[in-house]
């Protein structure tokens, strides 16, 4: 017991014995971890926009008006067979016109003027488990046109494509702008502790010469640098908590796409992984600083 | 060459020890040595002789170059990182510029040695007091050191070297900032200590102090063992 709270007076000595560089940590830290949750709640909004447009991408394969059933039969198990594809419609040339007359009653700018004829055609409509197999699906049926059963192939996953591309490159912008932080706010840290190692480089002179352990001697330290890490994210998730909400709103009109919101346990894994990332930065940084100095 | 197992009461034995630093100084040279228990030796010579290189190769300051160092029946050259802490529990070092924690009282800087090393508050304060006792500083416990005389800084360097009782203590020109009443002061209280039952390690400069006691005399010159006599004298 005597032995932590020798550690954490001697953290929190060090700590504000050297409060410009501290607080210096601290901010550059703080700021590193908003990046990071920016990061982490962006990625997540894009994730489930993925996801729901994804759950609607569909690819029509028309067939042909004389095509015989049982070839249209194969081909549908040919389709169900591809692990990509999670269902398979068969939709007739009447219930396509009737879902088609059930749209335009719903469009003012829509009108069908003569429902005399059917110029539709029988489909097979495709729900596909993931956005990035469309293309690969869609090729594989392009190549059965002109055999006799499908006419033509539809596709429309473009704004998945867009909203793919856009994901990809936010996290691996993110990431490398975040990695930049990383190695700031390590930088700092590894300065802020060393400064407090030099302060007190007599009393590790000591400690070391009357029989101290490594660890005890390091200890004061790493948890400073965690102190620092803590405080960081406590602005920072101060910070993410105010402004959720504007941003949120803000995003939401900026993208266009869905009403996002989070919910509590996200919250929860986003403070978390927040503090976690402190807590490894500012002991790690600390680390690194005296684990040189012990050396000797 | 000294017989590693000799004759079973060395508490320190050097075997065929030689120290050079990366620029070329040759700091000891085929020191052979043995101290045994309850020994009050001292280590003279002159400057650069290599007393202080001796002496860190006993608390592992330093390695050396070559050869073997026993400390409690522990081979201090093979010993293990992790260990080190350990050997330094077991022998005290006091040095010429006292090394105080300025910030820190006397019976603080005394039950800084045991409370780093892992003991609890009570027992720290058990032995602070007895070290301070033995030492003949008790009515000083809450001073700093800047309100002490160089006498008493060293009682209180000697009270923390002793208070996770080691079997060793070593003193590096105890006496070197003090003047010569004072000096006679802590030696007196090294004999003492000695004759408690701790066994004495100490390089000086001081001849009138070596003179007097009639101990063992370990006299080194450019790193070698030139002279060691068992009632000894500074110059032969």
């Amino acid at each position: 017991m005597r032995r932590l709270e020798y550690v954490a007076t001697t953290a929190a000595q060090g700590f504000w014995r050297n409060p410009v560089m501290s607080l210096a940590s601290t901010f550059t830290v703080g700021l590193m971890l908003l990046l990071f949750a920016f990061f982490l709640a962006t990625d997540r909004g894009l994730q489930a926009a993925v996801n729901v447009l994804e759950s609607k991408v569909e690819l029509a394969a028309f067939l042909e008006d004389d095509a015989r059933v049982s070839d249209v039969l194969a081909l549908r198990a040919r389709i169900e067979a591809d692990p990509a594809v999670s269902k398979v419609d068969y939709i007739t040339k009447e219930q396509a016109m009737a879902r088609l007359v059930d749209i335009a009653s719903r469009r003012p700018d829509i009108q069908i003027v003569d429902t005399s004829s059917n110029p539709l055609q029988n489909s097979l409509e495709i729900k596909l488990a993931h956005a990035q197999d469309a293309p690969r699906v869609t090729a594989a049926l392009r190549d059965e046109v002109g055999g006799g059963v499908v006419s033509d192939v539809v596709d429309n996953p473009q704004v998945v494509d867009k909203l793919l591309t856009i994901t990809r490159v936010l996290s691996f912008g993110g990431l490398a702008v975040l990695a930049m932080m990383l190695v700031v706010a390590l930088f700092v840290i590894v300065n802020t502790i060393r400064i407090a190692v030099h302060a007190r480089r007599d009393e590790i002179e000591i400690m070391k010469l009357v029989g101290a352990t490594d660890w005890f001697v390091r200890l004061p330290f790493i948890l400073e640098g965690m102190l620092v890490g803590a405080l960081g994210a406590v602005a920072a998730t101060a910070v993410v908590l105010v402004a959720a909400g504007p941003v949120m709103n803000a995003m939401v009109s900026f993208i266009e796409i869905l009403p996002l919101s989070f919910g509590q346990t996200f919250v929860w894994q986003l403070v978390g992984s927040v503090f976690a990332l402190a807590l490894a930065v500012g002991g790690g940084g600390a680390m690194l600083s005296v684990r040189s100095h012990l050396a000797k | 060459m000294v017989a590693l197992l000799g004759r079973g009461n060395e508490l320190i034995t050097l075997d065929d020890v030689s120290k050079r630093y990366p620029n070329g100084t040759d700091a000891l040279r085929d020191v052979d040595l043995e101290i045994d228990s309850g020994d009050f030796v001292f280590l003279v010579g002159s400057s650069g002789a290599g007393k202080s290189s001796l002496i860190r190769l006993l608390i592992r300051e330093e390695l050396p170059s070559s050869g073997r160092v026993w400390v409690d029946g522990q081979d201090v050259v093979r010993m293990r990182r992790s260990a080190v802490p350990k050997l330094r529990r077991r022998v005290g070092v006091v040095f010429q510029d006292f090394k105080l924690l300025p910030r820190k009282t006397v019976a603080e800087n005394v039950g800084f040695a045991l409370l780093v090393t892992g003991h609890s508050g009570e027992e720290a304060r058990e032995e602070t007091e007895r070290a301070l006792s033995l030492v003949g500083l008790s009515q000083r416990r809450g001073h700093f050191p800047d309100q002490l005389s160089g006498g008493e800084k060293q009682r209180t360097a000697i009270a923390r070297a002793l208070v996770s009782r080691p079997k060793i203590l070593i003193a590096d020109e105890p006496t070197g900032n003090l003047d010569p009443v004072t000096s006679w002061e802590i030696i007196k209280l090294l004999v003492r200590v000695n004759e408690l039952g701790t066994t004495m390690v100490m390089a000086t400069h001081n001849a009138e102090i070596v003179n007097a006691l009639r101990r063992r005399v370990v006299h080194l010159d450019h790193g070698m063992v030139v002279r060691d006599e068992r009632e000894g004298q500074y110059a032969a």
